[in-house]
This record gives structure tokens, sequence and C-alpha cells, in this order.
């Protein structure tokens, strides 16, 4: 797709505005973006992909993926479902306080994640408001249920906010065929609407999923950090970093940095399927 | 307007509908009816409530007041998915991840048809509709026109009580709507559904209706044929907004239409009182500027006058004729081709009006004038 958007010819012999634009681009880029992650690979593989590869499959360092992998996909399991169903409530119904209610689930993007970590613990930690009233064996900080709390919290906005306005610019003769056709809601919702929304909760997933993969500013609070039990990948990262093992940390941050493109370059390369009819 | 017959008689009736908006009166005593295998067209401007009355039946909108009975049932309170009508909307609302095939299917499937009977249904109306190589292919890869025929198609699937046409030629361009709307009538007088149109396109109205209502602010002003309403429209509202027309004020004396030196024998149909003012509509293509050689029975002499303007409109000429009346702006005349070239015409000449068909309507703005007047 071009994404020249004029065709209008300001000189009359070379143009030197693109080539220098697009360079001025490349070049604040550079050290900003472009190098950092390049330093992640060079360094990583920088010893040898023996090296590299006895790093990665550390029985610590497998833990760590896996927690990630597994608590994000709870997180972003429940965003999703319940993003949507935000999404659908706030654009099919006006209510007094509406507006209201679209902030408070975006607000979680402007919070710094250190803050909701605390304000978790504040909550579910073993002397917070609601924490006091469980029992010792009932805790949920310190265990995996704290990190998929935390991951939730982060990233509550952004599946609702990919899905919303696909919902508010969606046609609502659509539902008002299926209805006089006989549909129920529920079967409008399901037949019509859910499939024309499959591009929007595709995007909202991964998003969600990537961000819940990276997070670690909560995490770090509420987890506890604790190898082989409540250690994510960025956690393990940041704990190897800190015992000056470079290379171990390297590994992961390798594995997350890839990881991390290939969910952004399915977002951007299948764009068109993503977007609705 | 609403003819003595029981519902029952009727595919659709619609009693006393009434619509408010807040403090706004959208829609004020609707009352028609469809025969089973009649189009009625409702013809009216954006904003006269046509919108409003399809949304009423097919049971998307409620109704303030009044009833809407389909086939003998009252249906007003019922939901709309319960209610069965079938609404080809303005934009087809086609679902864009469902094939031609499965789009139709939708209907019966939600009522549990057995698979069987829903193959057959989908067979015989995509032949119906000409689809048949188009079965697999989804909204996106259809015309205007293809779209139009799914949406329809779909509608009947499930049998309805009444079809219910949002401005379906809207979207098309005019080649394609003038082919596509014979076609649609054609198709309708077939399968013998009650339809009913909404458009603000006259001519739409006139070749699609077997009676058109016509809409004014919320307002049923006139119901019948077309040639009806085209005809003999009641209000001043029909004449004009349905064709062009020409309107000369004056005032019924000794039985007769006269206004300054413009005397007209009108028929007996008419029951005006001696003085009461009104208003002459013409027609363009009813009045002549030279007397017919076969001279027809009706023709009368209106005055002379003087040629303003032509334009050559394709199929016939406009002439702008200034009458030999004061305070009068050109009156528009049309004349079919053979009449432009056995009598052609300049700018400038002067030429004699007459008419051989013309409507009387009461002219109520001035006769609330005159009865003000003599009041005070």
């Amino acid at each position: 797709m071009s994404a020249n958007l004029s065709g209008v010819r300001h000189t009359h012999g070379r143009d030197i505005v693109k080539p220098l634009s697009v360079a001025v681009l490349i070049a604040v880029m550079l050290p900003l973006v472009l190098l950092p992650l390049a330093s992640i690979f060079i360094f990583g593989t920088s010893t040898g992909l023996a090296s590299f590869w006895k790093s990665l499959t550390a029985p610590e360092a497998v833990f760590a993926l896996k927690l990630s992998m597994v608590t994000s996909f709870w997180a972003t399991g429940f965003n999703v479902v319940f993003g949507l169903f935000a999404a659908y409530v706030l654009a099919k119904y006006t209510f007094w306080g509406r507006n209201a209610v679209i902030v408070l689930i975006s607000i979680p993007t402007a919070i710094p994640t250190a803050v909701a970590g605390f304000a978790l613990l504040l909550l579910w930690g073993p002397y917070g408001l609601l924490g006091q009233y469980l029992s010792e064996d009932n805790q949920i900080m310190f265990t995996p249920y704290a990190i998929i709390l935390a991951n939730i919290f982060v990233t509550f906005p952004l599946a609702f906010g990919v899905i919303m306005p696909v919902l508010e610019t969606m046609s609502r003769s659509l539902e008002e065929a299926s209805a006089t056709m006989g549909a129920t809601r529920w079967q409008t919702f399901w037949h019509v609407t859910l499939p024309s929304l499959r591009g929007a909760i595709v995007g909202g997933a991964l998003l969600t999923f990537a961000r819940s993969v990276g997070e670690f500013g909560s995490t770090i609070l509420v987890s506890g950090n604790l190898a082989n039990r409540t250690q994510t990948a960025p956690l393990y990262i940041f704990a190897k970093f800190n015992e000056g093992q470079v290379e171990a940390a390297n590994a992961i941050a390798i594995v997350l940095a890839l990881f991390s493109f290939a969910i952004f370059s399915v977002l951007f390369f299948a764009r068109d399927w993503l977007e609705t009819d | 307007m609403i003819e003595s017959r029981s519902n029952n008689d009727f595919a659709v009736s619609i009693r006393d509908i009434t619509k408010r908006f807040g403090e706004t009166t959208v829609l004020e005593d609707i009352n028609f009816d469809v025969a089973e295998d009649e189009i009625v067209v409702l013809l009216g401007a954006s904003g006269s409530g046509k919108t409003t009355i399809l949304r009423i039946i097919s049971g998307l909108e409620m109704p303030g007041a009044g009833q809407i009975i389909l086939h003998g049932k009252d249906v007003t309170n019922i939901p709309a998915r319960i209610r069965g009508t079938g609404v080809i909307f303005q934009s087809y609302a086609l679902f864009p991840k469902m094939n031609v095939a499965q789009n139709i299917a939708f209907g019966l499937k939600l009522r549990r048809k057995p698979k069987a009977d829903i193959k057959q249904t989908i067979d015989r109306l995509v032949e119906l509709v000409h689809l048949e190589e188009h079965r697999t292919k989804y909204p996106s890869q259809l015309s205007g026109g293809q779209q139009q025929r799914v949406a329809i198609a779909r509608a009947l699937a499930y049998e309805p009580e009444v079809l219910l046409f949002d401005e379906p030629f809207g979207a098309l361009d005019a080649q394609i709507r003038t082919k596509l709307r014979r076609e649609i009538r054609t198709l309708l007088k077939e399968i013998k559904v009650p339809s009913i149109f909404i458009t603000h396109d006259q001519e739409e109205a006139l070749e699609l209706g077997d009676r058109i209502a016509v809409l004014n602010a919320g307002r049923i002003e006139q119901i019948g044929t077309p040639f009806e309403v085209y005809t003999k429209p009641s209000t001043e509202y029909v004449a004009t907004f349905l064709g062009a027309a020409n309107l000369l004020d004056g005032n019924i004396r000794n039985g007769k239409f006269e206004s300054r030196e413009i005397t007209l024998e009108i028929d007996d149909e008419y029951e005006f009182k001696d003085g009461q003012p009104v208003k002459l509509v013409l027609r363009p293509e009813d009045i002549f500027l030279r007397k017919p050689e076969n001279l027809m029975q009706h023709y009368q002499k209106l005055t002379e006058g003087v040629i303003e303007e032509l334009s050559f409109v394709g199929a016939f000429e406009r002439v702008g004729v200034r009458l030999n009346m004061p305070d009068n702006a050109p009156i528009v005349v049309t004349r079919p081709k053979t009449e432009t070239a056995a009598f052609p015409l300049q700018p400038g000449r002067e030429v004699t009006v007459g008419v051989v068909r013309f409507r009387i309507l009461p002219d109520l703005a001035r006769t609330r004038e005159h009865v003000q007047r003599a009041a005070s």
C-alpha cells in the first residue's frame, strides 16, 4: 500500500526533502530503538549458539517462559471476554455515567505499573483490605494468581480499546435485519455481530497477550519474584542481570523480543484481514 | 381513505398510528391498508415520516398510539423478531461473513427448518432472483443490484407476512435503478407477497406502486392509484411533489374558474362556493401552445403568452411561457418531439396558451385570510 499522500511536485529539480526526511527518521530511531534491539541479538549470540541454547534451556528459564505464557493466556482470555462484553454494552446502550465507565476502563493505561502492583498488594495482600479475610492457604499475593490479576489490571483497556471503535461504527441495520428475521439478541450477537468482530478480537487479544508477557512493574511487587514459583520471564531477566548472569538474561530477552516481533508482524501484515468488512 | 372493509380483508392494516420523538410529532393519524398482492408506495420528502412508518410496521420502533394489524392479527406490541415481516434495508444489510446461500438460509436456520428444506428453498430462491452462479460469493463480491436481490431472497425465504422496502434503489445509479425496479415489480407480482416501499423518488413511486400514499410532515395527504394521485391531486403539496405543476390563483364565479382574463369551465365534480379562493393546477404536458389539430373535447383557451425560454430535455422540450397577466411567473410547458418538429418555437414568439386537463384545489391560505379579514 502506497504511503504517498499527495503526488504534488514542489520543486523543479530533484526533491531532497523526501530522502532527507527518511534519513532523519532512521537516524532518530537508530540510537533509541534499533540499536538497543540489535544489541540483544548481537550480544546474545556473541558466545556462540551452544551457549545461547544452554542458557535458554535452563530449568528456571523454561519455567519463567512457561509461567509468562500461562499467566498471560489467562489474563488475555479474561480481558478479551470482558472487553468484548464492555464494548458491547457501552456501544449499544446509553445510560447515566456511561462516559465515566469508559474513562474508568481506560484508566489502567495511565497508571504506572508499579502503582498498579502496589494497589493490588494493598487490596489482596495478607494485611490488605480484602486479603486480611483470606486464610493463609488461600492467599492470592505471591502466587501465580497474583500475576494473572496484575496482568488483567494493566492490560484491562487494550482489547476493549480495539473492539469498541469497531462496534461503534458497525451498521446497526445488520442487527436490525437479524431481529426482523427472527433472531434473539443472543443469536444476533453470535451469528452476526461476533463474526464481524473477528479481526478486532484477534487484534485485541494479540495486543493484550504481548503486553502481558512483557509486564514487569506490577508483577515484581505482587509475585515476590520467587524462582521456579512466581518468576516470570521479565523478572527472570531482571534477577539474572542483578546476579551478573548476563548471558542467561540475554537468552530470555531474545526470546521475548522475537515473540514481540512475531505478534506485531501479524498485527501489521494481517491488518486487512483483521479489519472488519 | 380507509375502506369500509374489516381488518381481516387486508394483509396489512395501519390504524391511527401516531409517533412523537420528544416534543416533535413525526407521525399523526396514519391510516392505510395493503391488500394481499398489492404494492403500496409511501412517497415523501426526507423527514416526512416514511421511514418511521416502516420501522413501526417491522417492530423496530414502537408507535405512540395506534395499531399494526398483519393478516388480521394485532402485532403492535409484538417484538420484531416474531412479527414475521421481511425488511429490505437501504444498505441491504447483508451479513458480511456469510455468503449468498448462508444469508438466504439464515432465517430458516433460526426457525430450525430441516436441512433438506433449507437447501430446496435456497435453490428455488437463487433461481428466482437469477443468482445461481453467485451463491457461494460474499456480499463484498457482489454488485449493488445483486446485493439487493440477495436481500429480497433472504426476506422471502421465511415467507414473511409483508415485505418492507426502505428506499431500496437509493444506492444505485439511474440506469440500473430503472431496470431493477421493473424487475422487482415483476417479481413481486409473480410471488404475490404484499409489499410496502418507501421512497422520495416520484418516478419510482409511479412505476412501482399499485397505490401511492403521499406523506407530508407526518401526515398522509392523499392515497390512491398512481393515475389518481397524479391527475387528481387533492392538495397543493401532492400536486407539486408528484410531477411538475403550474399553479394559478383564482376564484370560483358562477360555477367557473376565473383569474383576471382567464375563465375556464369546470367539471360538475367540484363543489365550491361562489367566490371561493382556489388554485388552478396545470401539468406542463396538459398545456398546448397552439390549438391541437385533432381537437380534444376538453380543450379550453387559457390566455395569450410569450415564449421566454426553451430547453431540450431528451424525450421532450421544456418551454417557459410568460402569460399576458400581471404578477405571474412564467408557466412551464412540455412538448413532445412530434409537436416540437411540427411547430418549432423561438424565444419572444407570441402564442395562444390552452389546456386540455386541469385540476382545481381549494386555496386554504387565501380562504383563511378572507375569513380573518371578514371577522375583523
